[in-house]
């Protein structure tokens, strides 16, 4: 069954529940520029870029909170059901989803400005190679999770959570590499520790990517059940 | 979107699916077979029903009220229909104490019965009938009598208490189940209409279990009445779900949702859907449910 946001008799209810959902992809588009940029940051060592991150962060927590307050007023002013109710949830949810993908965005331009305990030392050339695949990999899952949600492609979101086990399997390959590395050099032991953080942060945002594809799959949930009578007849 | 195979289709249509029949799930105890033509989806027939309806129609005159619809009522159990106005849904409620027979023009077929007793059957009393399955309106009409006339009426004229003491035990009794009794029980020789709104909807349904009715038929009993009342009653219903089951016909789906177990959804006549009502109101299976239940109707 497809599913859709707006059609109601109360237009008021269709307004709310679409500029909930409008809200919900604009935070989305914050929150992939974060993981863009902090992946970048890394890469090219940019504390700039880093700072940018951090300063955007404070919109993005803004938003998160915006919408979960939308989604409680209108529960508790329209009293949603069925593909309604599953769809103002499921932005709630999605919104957390997206708020921690920024919080890993953040924990990696924090690497790079040297804080929160961290080595402050740029990573070798070949670490920064896997960390830009790792990103590359999670942006854009990022991307296909929010576009499958923006439009309510059903089969995009399965594709995001196939996605994800190939980001799983790379992640597992580089941290590897990043560990033989670590060994042949142990002077450096500080940037590889850092770049393990680094390439889980990214790790972690896949993951993100794909709840959000489960939670845009958990929308529609339903096709239309065939009538008793078109079912096998032995069996009624 | 591309549909995809339901595992739990058997929950879903009462029957089970396809692939389930060589592990034979048995057929509803005490269910009469289906009719052909069904086109309800969810869960139709029970085990061990109260009620049990195949195939009725419905006709004022020409136009078909009610359109070949089957489904069981469970024991101790709220049903809620719900529908828009002139679905037929108030229609299908009288035609289970048959009160249509008194609407000239109307005719009922199919078939309906009530523990496995046929309520068309010429040798039963429609009296008796009315008595196990009683009614409550959606304005509450007491008898222009006292509180307590307006009670013992149905035991007196069903000779259901032997003496004085056992018709004030029966009337209090009722009283009590319909939580008026607190109320009232200080001026029960005024008449029934003194009391307010909400009151006057106790005390008929303290007038309809006065009777010991198995089943109590509620069309829109709460309409004309306020939020604080409408709790109540509510309320009400669900302690008098533990020794009666209930058909409600509401239009506020909210209280559908709050009072009943199980909803029925009616549509110009055709039982589109029935189904637990948590099903119905999170996840329905036919477009037409979910479209009325979200307000995108028409």
């Amino acid at each position: 069954m497809s599913v859709d946001i707006e059609g109601h008799i109360s237009r008021a209810f269709d307004g709310a529940l679409s500029s909930l959902h409008m809200r919900v992809v604009e935070m989305g588009g914050l929150a992939l520029l974060q993981v863009r940029d902090a992946g970048e940051a890394y890469t090219d060592w940019s504390t700039a870029m880093a700072q940018a991150v951090l300063e955007r962060e404070r919109r993005l927590n803004a938003l998160d909170q915006a919408v979960d307050e939308d989604s409680l007023s209108l529960i508790a002013l329209r009293q949603p059901v069925a593909s309604d109710l599953r769809t103002v949830i499921a932005m709630s949810r999605i919104v957390a989803e997206l708020e921690r993908a920024g919080d890993e965005a953040k924990k990696i331009s924090l690497t790079v400005l040297g804080r929160a305990g961290r080595s402050g030392e740029r990573p070798g050339s070949a670490t920064a190679r896997d960390a830009r695949h790792l990103a590359r990999l999670a942006a854009n899952l990022l991307r296909m999770s929010l576009d499958a949600l923006d439009t309510l492609d059903f089969e995009l979101a399965r594709k995001v959570v196939a996605g994800d086990r190939e980001l799983d399997d790379e992640y597992a390959d580089g941290l590897r590499r990043l560990l033989t590395r670590a060994m042949e050099d142990a002077r450096h032991f500080n940037v590889a520790l850092d770049a393990a953080f680094v390439l889980k942060s990214l790790e972690r945002i896949g993951d993100h990517a794909r709840n959000i594809a489960r939670i845009v799959l958990s929308i529609a949930r339903e096709g239309e059940a065939a009538p008793i009578s078109q079912q096998p007849a032995a069996t009624r | 979107m591309q549909r995809e195979p339901r595992n739990e289709a058997a929950s879903v249509t009462g029957v089970a699916p396809a692939a389930a029949t060589a592990t034979a799930a048995a057929p509803p105890r005490n269910s009469p077979p289906l009719p052909p033509g069904i086109t309800t989806t969810g869960v139709v027939t029970l085990d061990d029903p109260l009620i049990s309806c195949r195939g009725v129609d419905v006709f004022y005159g020409e136009k078909q009220a009610i359109k070949n619809v089957s489904i069981d009522i469970a024991r101790k159990q709220v049903l809620a229909m719900i529908g828009p106005s002139g679905c037929g849904k108030s229609t299908f409620l009288r035609c289970l104490n048959r009160m249509n027979d008194t609407i000239p023009g109307a005719r009922v077929s199919g078939l309906i019965q009530i523990d496995g007793n046929d309520i068309h059957d010429k040798r039963r009393d429609v009296v008796q009938l009315r008595a196990r399955v009683g009614m409550v309106f959606q304005k509450p009409n007491p008898f222009p009598k006292s509180i307590f006339e307006n009670v013992a009426y149905g035991p007196r004229i069903h000779g259901l208490a032997g003496d004085r003491a056992e018709l004030d035990e029966i009337v209090s009794t009722s009283l009590r189940r319909a939580g008026l009794w607190d109320e009232v029980k200080d001026r029960l020789n005024q008449p029934g209409t003194s009391l307010s709104g909400g009151q006057q909807q106790r005390l008929c349904i303290a007038r309809t279990i006065a009777v010991n009715p198995e089943v109590i038929l509620m069309d829109e009993p709460c309409s004309a009445l306020d939020p604080i009342a409408t709790a109540r009653i509510e309320d009400l219903m669900d302690e008098l779900r533990e020794s009666y089951a209930i058909v409600i016909v509401t239009h506020s789906m909210q209280q559908a949702a709050r009072v009943s177990q199980r909803t029925a959804y009616f549509h110009l006549g055709d039982l589109i859907e029935v189904g637990s009502t948590d099903k119905i109101f999170t996840n329905p299976s036919h477009k037409l449910t979910e479209d009325y239940i979200t307000g995108r109707f028409g």
